[in-house]
């Protein structure tokens, strides 16, 4: 006996063996139908009998398996059906013949059998004879089963016929020896009988023990068989203690596995298979569940099912305790399988019986639940050798054994062995290798190293199994499914090795395994699809998440140039319009939810937009990824893959992806495509552990046009100072004398798709220390926007002045002349002393400093920054309510041009003018003219310093208009002050209006004195709200023309005091005091003998009121002839201090007394 | 002699592996893996019966044709296994979960491995 059964388990004891066999031409599809249809037969009951029969139907059995029937007789086949195909009656004669060689093969211990013949209707010409049955087809052959029965029924006869036999010959003349194979040589020879010498040794005794005890045994296994558990318990029981005694070891352990067996098929009537749970005792009505546990109280009642009759249980309970005893408890089953299986052992040729012994053992502990008892057995039968097995057998052994370890629930041993066994199937002796099989196997494999195919479980945690078992494991499946010929599948293989192991490969290894995974995939590449092995698996698809591994997925909005954005609604786009309440902390919190989704920026349809990846190489070499592009939905998206490659090991690395969007509305970003060695992978974000996005939801709103500006002016590379987020797109600058008045030309070009239908230009002049005069930045925008819409690829211009206006003066250096100058500016009057002092300043002067000391100060540039801002829109994102803003910088670097370092004033003849002195001093390296008013130019050399005057007008500021006056309700009263004198500076310098020209560089500019001018200076220029005027006989004198009066008439004069201050003022006193100037500094008052006043030389003003006028009159006498001048003075008094003097400026009279003309 | 220790972690991977004979490692790999199994069964049998009484040394889990393998050797020899295994658990900077790759550990695993004959 050399081929073990596997299957075998305990309860095959009591089955009875038929062999099915096809004889003449039955396909073998035919003859499995048949085949099947007689395995339904398996559990037939007997007639007239409470018994139960099991069949064991076997399609092919060993001859040499046969010969151990006496053994156990479960081994023996007693039955034999055969199936023939006969077409026609020619074919009958040797389907006959082969049923009888069948029939001589297992002749020795077949107890009945028969033939089914297809095809023929028993249309032959000879008698019909019991052991054959005719059906017409395989279809019409309803009867099949019955006559089945009826042949297990007669198999049933013999049975108790012979079992009947055996056991009622208790005569015990002549026992018959019986023997397994390898033992009758042993016995040859040996006559037991009449050898004296026998006699003596005892010999005979001990034969005839060693016959009834194995004769006991041969009853037992029939009583088994035949449905007697009870008798075959006794009987076993009676054979142990006779083999025992004469130590047939063999056969003892037959004994004891036949009391095994009886007791388990007692104690688990739902069979120990495993497989078929349905196997049990006809007629039984245990439920289910209990079907697996050992019966309750089975110890101390046994019910016989043998002794069961039509009239209930047998009565006499005094044999049933008896029995009781017989059976085995559970844990004596097993005993007795070690001590059998010990016996086994001691016999090379008992090899099968031992193992298939333990096979039956580890299926009952397995029900028992005795996992580490289990193991033990399956140990034993591990390292029990068998004869050299054949490639085949050996393959079987080991998913046996997987099996088996399965069922006792050590899963890694399971896998262990089904692993061994898929590469026994591919063993380098065989020589048609299996390796479908053997991938089959080792799929089968997977979860006892607790590996499963899909990627995603191994996203979460920490990686869980034995991870160098596992890669092993993933190349033999990749090496298996690559003999298969399937690369599809030794690809996808792969690149799960690579995905879910890459942490625990070598350096070498990641190479290896990559270089391999090319090579693969250059013939197939790797997809996204799943694929579905022919049984039922499937493999999901393996991204590759980890090559690269991205860290941080970032959508980016467009550039601030192109950034659309919303227009303000009336409401205002940020209230929530969802509720009445301004705020409330549910909303608020909702809000903030929603903020962290949704990306508070907008992409544009049909722009290019960008999502940055911060991904890594974990790859010991450059990893080349194709194809990168990234996976939405929601909208139409064309993503515009890029290839990349990653040094070694890189850190992390930015990658921008991109993509236009081709239609409106809320596009999400999934996740991102890849091919990495060949293989395609779509990456979802959802499935990346440990990444970092800051939401992938963002709206797409309706094309904008886009607008590229370019200028008149040379680009720069200054970027301005970065101011409450503006981006400049563009920044040009440019270099200005100041005072220079510049043209920006600035084309707009539309380099969009839709046109520009709206333009919007302001400007914003970035804080700078400078003080700026008049408007930086002015435009004029209808003739622009008189050429929209613009086209996509139209051009239109925009021009904007640039003039730049700084302060002129010469702070520190200017403060310091005035200081030692203050007399110069006094309210005298021109005929005053001090007039003398000042003149001599009124000539050239050429300023010859320090060079290194001034220079510094003068040719200090200053810069000017400004941006002007284009809002621009159209098209349909027009319509929706976005515009678009662009930037342009504007960087101005202003050189001085002239300064003026002093200014002063001189009173003009006229009390309504004056005289403003200013030192100009050029700044320049080159020759400049400067001009005021309609003054002759006046040419300044580089660094020349010299005094023009101009001649003004006073001016009347309280006439102005006060500012607008919404600001003067906010500004305090300093604030007012200063823009009043803003506005007063202005006036002037429009007044003024002075030039100055490089005629060498053909540039030209004005030049501004608003920041020079001090309170002192604004006061001399003011027009005193106090106008006195004078008359001299009825003539105004305001010039120095002298009025003309003759001797000894009495000449009127008249003081008229106009008040235009908002305050009334007065009473004042008014002397006029004449004198004499003899042209040589000496003035003469001493007059009392020349005027004589006609009246009072002292006159008084009454108080005048606000716009008010007052008048007071005299006369003067002049007795002769002569210049003289008036000199009205003020009595000093308490009130008129309060008044500045300038205020009492009154014009110095000149009068020249003539002969009179007779 | 000691030919392969290994500490397994509790999720069933090894934090630790070492055998001398190192040209044929994933032999040893297999054999303590499929050992495992035995180590689960005998744990779960005696979660039932004792459960506070822990039993580190849980015998020998199975002979197989060239070496028998214990979860732990018995003795002086495993309280030094288990001794070391503490300190590195001790580490500070060592996180539960990893594979030990510490030099004293590796150290008294080799002594062990010439020593232990």
């Amino acid at each position: 006996m050399s081929v073990p059964d596997y299957m075998q388990c305990a309860e095959d004891h009591q089955t009875l063996l038929v062999l099915v066999r096809p004889v003449g031409g039955v396909s073998e599809e035919n003859f499995f139908r048949i085949y099947r249809r007689i395995c339904t037969v398996s559990h037939p009951g007997v007639r007239d009998s409470q018994r139960a029969l099991c069949i064991r139907y076997r399609h092919h059995y060993p001859p040499e398996n046969n010969e151990w029937g006496d053994f156990q007789t479960h081994r023996k086949v007693v039955g034999l059906i055969a199936v023939a195909d006969c077409c026609s009656a020619k074919d009958w004669p040797q389907a006959v013949e082969k049923f009888h060689v069948q029939k001589e093969a297992y002749g020795a211990t077949l107890y009945d059998s028969r033939l089914l013949v297809f095809g023929l209707r028993g249309e032959l010409a000879e008698p019909p004879r019991p052991d054959v049955a005719f059906y017409p087809s395989y279809d019409d052959c309803a009867t099949v089963e019955k006559r089945v029965e009826d042949f297990i029924e007669s198999l049933f006869i013999v049975l108790e016929s012979k079992r009947l036999d055996r056991a009622t010959d208790k005569s015990g003349d002549k026992i018959p020896l019986l023997c397994v194979p390898f033992e009758k040589k042993d016995f040859v020879g040996l006559d037991t009988d009449s050898s004296p010498v026998s006699v003596l040794l005892g010999l005979k005794r001990h034969y005839k023990k060693r016959c009834q005890g194995r004769m006991r045994k041969h009853v037992g296994d029939l009583c088994l068989q035949a449905g007697m558990l009870q008798d075959s318990l006794v009987h076993y029981h009676m054979s142990v203690e006779l083999l025992r005694s004469v130590n047939d070891f063999l056969w003892l352990g037959a004994a004891l596995e036949g009391l095994c067996s009886a007791s388990v098929i007692y104690h688990y009537p739902g069979g120990t298979s495993g497989k078929t749970g349905a196997r049990r005792f006809q007629g039984s009505s245990l439920p289910a569940e209990a079907a697996n546990r050992h019966r309750p109280g089975a110890q101390e009642v046994l019910i016989d099912p043998g002794a069961l009759t039509a009239n209930g249980i047998n009565p006499d309970t005094s044999a049933e305790i008896g029995r009781a005893k017989n059976c085995l408890s559970p844990e004596d089953i097993i005993d007795k399988y070690k001590e059998a299986i010990s016996y086994y052992s001691k016999y090379k040729n008992a090899g099968v019986i031992e193992l298939e012994a333990c096979v039956k053992a580890v299926r009952v502990l397995a029900i028992q639940k005795r996992s580490m008892e289990a193991s033990e057995f399956l140990q034993n039968a591990v390292y029990i050798n068998l004869r050299q097995l054949s490639e085949e057998e050996k393959i079987q052994r080991y998913s046996i054994l997987s099996e088996l370890y399965e069922l006792i629930g050590f899963h890694r041993k399971s896998a262990f062995f089904k692993r061994v066994a898929a590469m026994q199937c591919v063993a380098p002796s065989i020589a048609e290798p299996g390796w479908r099989a053997c991938y089959k196997l080792l799929l089968e494999t997977l979860p006892g190293y607790s590996l499963s195919l899909d990627p995603k479980d191994f996203n979460k945690g920490t990686h869980r199994g034995w991870a160098a078992v596992q890669m092993r494991l993933l190349h033999e499946l990749v090496y298996a499914s690559r003999r298969m010929g399937n690369p599809a599948l030794s690809v996808r293989h792969l690149s799960f090795l690579l995905q879910t192991m890459l942490d625990f490969l070598s350096d070498q290894e990641k190479k290896d395994i990559t270089q391999s995974l090319e090579t693969y995939t250059s013939k197939c590449p790797g997809t996204m699809e799943l694929i579905t092995l022919p049984d039922g698996l499937t493999l999901p698809p393996v991204p590759f998440t980890k090559l690269p591994i991205v860290r941080r997925v970032e959508l980016l909005g467009l550039p601030a140039s192109l950034r659309p954005q919303k227009m303000k609604s009336l409401l205002g786009q940020s209230m929530s319009t969802k509720s009445p309440f301004i705020y409330s902390p549910i909303i608020a919190h909702n809000r903030g939810e929603e903020r962290n989704k949704k990306i508070d920026f907008q992409w544009v349809q049909g722009d290019v937009c960008e999502v940055q990846l911060m991904v890594y190489n974990p790859m010991p070499f450059e990893l080349r990824v194709e194809n990168m592009g990234l996976l939405t939905s929601g909208v139409e998206f064309e993503s515009l893959p890029a290839a990349l490659s990653l040094p070694a090991e890189s850190g992390l690395y930015p990658v921008t992806l991109v993509g236009v969007p081709q239609t409106t509305g809320m596009i999400t970003v999934h996740g991102y495509h890849t091919t990495v060695f060949g293989v395609f992978s779509d990456c979802l974000l959802d499935h990346l552990p440990g990444i970092k996005t800051s939401g992938s939801t963002v709206e797409v709103i309706p094309a904008l046009p886009r607008l590229q500006i370019s200028t008149s002016l040379p680009r720069s590379a200054h970027s301005l100072q970065p101011s409450s987020g503006d981006e400049i797109s563009t920044n040009v600058s440019v270099q200005l004398y100041n005072g220079e008045t510049q043209q920006l030309i600035v084309k707009l070009e539309n380099i969009g798709m839709e046109p520009l239908e709206k333009l919007e230009v302001t400007s914003k002049i970035l804080t700078t220390k400078e003080k700026l005069y008049g408007d930086f930045l002015s435009w004029n925008l209808e003739e622009t926007l008189a050429q929209f819409p613009l086209q996509p690829g139209k051009v239109a211009t925009f021009t904007v002045n640039i003039k730049v206006k700084l302060d002129f003066s010469c702070q520190e250096n200017l403060l310091q002349d005035l200081s030692d100058d203050g007399i110069s500016v006094s309210g005298f009057p021109l005929s005053s002393p001090f007039r003398q002092v000042v003149r001599p300043r009124v000539e050239s002067k050429p300023v010859n400093p320090p060079e290194s000391s001034r220079a510094g100060d003068f040719s200090h540039v200053k810069t000017l920054e400004a941006i002007l801002n284009f809002k621009y829109s159209g098209g349909p994102g027009h319509v929706e309510g976005y515009y678009r803003s662009l930037s342009l910088g504007l960087h101005v670097e202003v050189e001085p041009s002239v300064f003026f370092t002093r200014v002063s004033t001189l009173p003009a003849t006229s009390t309504r003018q004056c005289h403003l002195l200013l030192d100009v001093f050029n700044s320049t390296e080159h020759e400049l003219t400067i001009s005021a008013r309609s003054n002759e130019e006046l040419i300044l050399h580089a660094g020349e310093c010299q005094r023009m005057a101009i001649q003004v007008d006073k001016f009347n500021f309280e006439s102005f208009p006060v500012p607008p006056g919404e600001k003067g309700q906010f500004a305090n009263a300093e604030q007012l002050e200063e823009e009043r004198r803003e506005a007063w500076g202005l006036e002037i310098n429009s007044k003024l209006d002075i030039r100055w020209r490089v005629p060498s560089l053909q540039r030209s500019g004005e030049a501004s004195v608003e920041g020079l001018l001090n309170q002192l200076v604004l006061e001399h220029l003011q027009l005193a709200p106090l106008q006195w005027d004078v008359l001299v006989d009825g003539q105004l004198c305001d010039c120095e023309a002298a009025a003309a009066c003759q001797v000894g008439d009495p000449v009127r004069l008249e003081v008229r005091l106009t008040n235009r201050s908002p305050r009334s003022v007065g009473p004042f006193a008014l002397t006029v005091v004449p004198f004499q100037d003899h042209q040589n500094g000496v003035h003469n008052y001493d007059l009392h003998d020349t005027i004589s006043f006609v009246g009072s030389s002292t006159f008084y003003l009454d108080a005048v009121k606000p716009l008010g006028q007052s008048a007071c009159l005299g006369a003067l006498l002049f007795l002769y002839a002569g210049d003289f001048f008036l000199h009205i003075r003020f009595h000093e008094d308490s009130r008129s201090k309060e008044l500045p003097p300038s205020w009492f400026c009154l014009p110095s009279v000149h009068v020249r007394a003539l002969e009179a003309q007779a | 002699m000691a030919v392969c220790i290994a500490v397994i972690a509790k999720e069933n991977y090894p934090l630790y592996i070492r055998s001398t004979p190192t040209e044929n490692e994933l032999k040893f790999h297999y054999m303590v893996h499929t050992s495992l199994d035995v180590v689960d069964e005998k744990i779960s049998a005696m979660g039932k019966a004792l459960v506070d009484q822990r039993e580190l040394y849980l015998g020998l889990l199975y002979p197989t044709e060239d070496y028998k393998v214990y979860p732990s050797v018995p003795s002086r020899m495993f309280r030094k296994l288990h001794n070391s295994y503490t300190d590195v658990m001790c580490n500070p900077f060592y996180n539960p979960g990893d594979r030990i790759q510490s030099r004293a550990f590796d150290n008294m695993v080799m002594s062990m491995m010439i020593q232990v004959c």
